[in-house]
């Protein structure tokens, strides 16, 4: 090899280490997060957090990793280069779904037995708003407009539509059976409701807050990510069925059902493959995009979760 | 610090612990139990033994009756008796002859320590032998904070994992003859 390839390897090596995404998996029965370097598809560390790990958001432009602790009642933050952790964050009974402002600056997480919306700036320890929302509130989405905030009340059958501006929920909308974990499509503007008991998803028109589709899926959809060229697809991982399904995120129909999973939950999507979290099997499925082909298994730690976009990479 | 002052404290401080307890209150996190056995056999021939969703209690050594309101059909209830008392009903949610598994989803307040509680039991074939998994997701029977210790985390997987060591061993035993 001549000593030009070699500095060029060098320098995709180094390059790799620092800006490749990683992919942050949390492990809820060993209370610690695992590391995916996607470059290399391998971990490359496990991170002790709180007790009970379940929902995380990597947020590339803070550069760090934001993990809601339901029994210890907190969120731990990870820095994305240094993959330690470097702060914690006091979340009210039952941090579950999380979920950051475009902009990194501030967090957002669901409060499940407080029955409230935490707004975290994630320098301060403690939550900046506390608002109200209805039962059980799971999944929480931000809007890039800085403004909205969606949440996914479970036990009320409805996502509500939280303005930060006026501290409160400015609209409701009536969704499936127990709405856990939301979506947003940007490049549709829409919002999709995963609803673990109806089995199928309601998908939003954010401009006219209207359910516009219900796409029926396998039981209990848990989590979902859109993938493909443009996001032309949206993956959905059936908890009960041990099966992802495959929508054309265009006519909202199933186009495939994929299966081999254990008890599938959290998803995301990155370079043309698709990472699907199997609490059962304690492992990571690699899944070429396009195909839905299962190339690879990364293992994780014990009951692992990965409930939000587990995926980031510290911008520069 | 005057006594009654003390024990105005005391009062404050007893009154905010009732009133943070319920916010503090937090939900059991899901369990799970997975057990496999393998059996010198082939997998038809233990698939064939265990298929009939009814036929748990010719191959369960803890239960003596278990009639399905349905077949093998999705949504077929069966009604566990155990012989040592208790009962349970199940009911069917998947079922695949071709994979040889079949899922199940538990009704609350059975016998068992253990809430929302689904299970799967399939057969697979590996060089000529049948492996046999069997695996629940599950809460713990308890759903508050301080869970007395017989409805505790420790004591759903120990139930559940009881059920399948148990039943897997004795099919083993029935199917291989010994």
């Amino acid at each position: 090899m001549s000593l030009r390839a070699l500095v060029a390897l060098a320098g995709l090596g180094a390059a790799a280490a620092t800006a490749a995404p990683f992919a942050y998996i949390t492990n809820q029965g060993s209370h610690d997060v695992s590391v995916i370097d996607l470059a290399t598809q391998a971990v490359v560390a496990t991170v002790p957090v709180g007790r009970s790990p379940a929902g995380v958001v990597a947020s590339s432009r803070a550069g760090k990793v934001f993990v809601s602790n339901p029994d210890s009642h907190d969120i731990s933050v990870i820095d994305m280069r240094t993959q330690a952790v470097i702060g914690r964050l006091e979340a009210g009974a039952a941090p579950v779904g999380i979920d950051a402002a475009a902009d990194g600056s501030r967090v957002f997480a669901a409060d499940w037995y407080g029955n409230r919306l935490l707004v975290f700036d994630p320098a301060r320890p403690a939550p900046v708003a506390r608002i109200d929302v209805g039962r059980a509130p799971a999944g929480v989405a931000a809007h890039p407009d800085g403004d909205t905030v969606f949440v996914a009340e479970r036990d009320d059958d409805a996502v509500a539509v939280v303005s930060l501006r006026d501290g409160r929920v400015r609209a409701r909308v009536a969704v499936g059976s127990h709405p856990f974990a939301l979506l947003h499509d940007a490049a549709r503007e829409r919002l999709y409701a995963l609803n673990v008991q109806s089995d199928d998803v309601s998908v939003i028109d954010l401009k006219r807050l209207a359910v516009i589709a219900t796409v029926r899926v396998g039981k209990a959809p848990y989590g979902a990510a859109l993938a493909g060229g443009g996001g032309a697809l949206l993956y959905v991982t059936n908890q009960h069925d041990d099966t992802v399904s495959v929508i054309d995120a265009e006519r909202l129909t199933v186009v495939r059902t994929l299966d081999g999973f254990g008890y599938p939950e959290g998803i995301a999507s990155d370079g043309g493959r698709v990472y699907v979290v199997n609490w059962m099997d304690e492992r990571v499925s690699v899944l070429d995009a396009l195909t839905g082909r299962t190339l690879r298994q990364i293992p994780t730690g014990q009951n692992s979760r990965g409930f939000g976009a587990f995926i980031g990479a510290p911008t520069p | 610090m005057t006594p009654r002052f003390t024990r105005r404290r005391l009062g404050a401080a007893l009154l905010l612990a009732a009133l943070a307890a319920p916010a503090l209150a937090h939900g059991p996190t899901r369990q799970k139990a997975v057990e496999k056995i393998t059996i010198d056999a082939p997998a038809a021939v233990v698939w064939a033994k265990i298929k009939n969703f009814d036929a748990l209690k010719d191959w369960h050594p803890a239960v003596a009756e278990s009639p399905a309101d349905n077949g093998n059909n999705e949504g077929s209830v069966r009604s566990v008796k155990l012989k040592g008392g208790g009962e349970l009903s199940e009911k069917l949610e998947k079922y695949d002859d071709a994979q040889m598994r079949y899922s199940y989803r538990a009704k609350d307040g059975g016998a068992l320590p253990v809430t929302n509680y689904t299970s799967t039991i399939q057969v697979s074939a590996e060089g000529g032998k049948a492996v046999v998994e069997w695996r629940g997701a599950f809460y713990r029977g308890y759903p508050n904070n301080d869970p007395p210790p017989d409805q505790n985390d420790e004591a759903a997987v120990a139930a559940i994992t009881g059920v399948y060591q148990g039943g897997l061993a004795n099919l083993k035993k029935l199917v291989e003859g010994k």
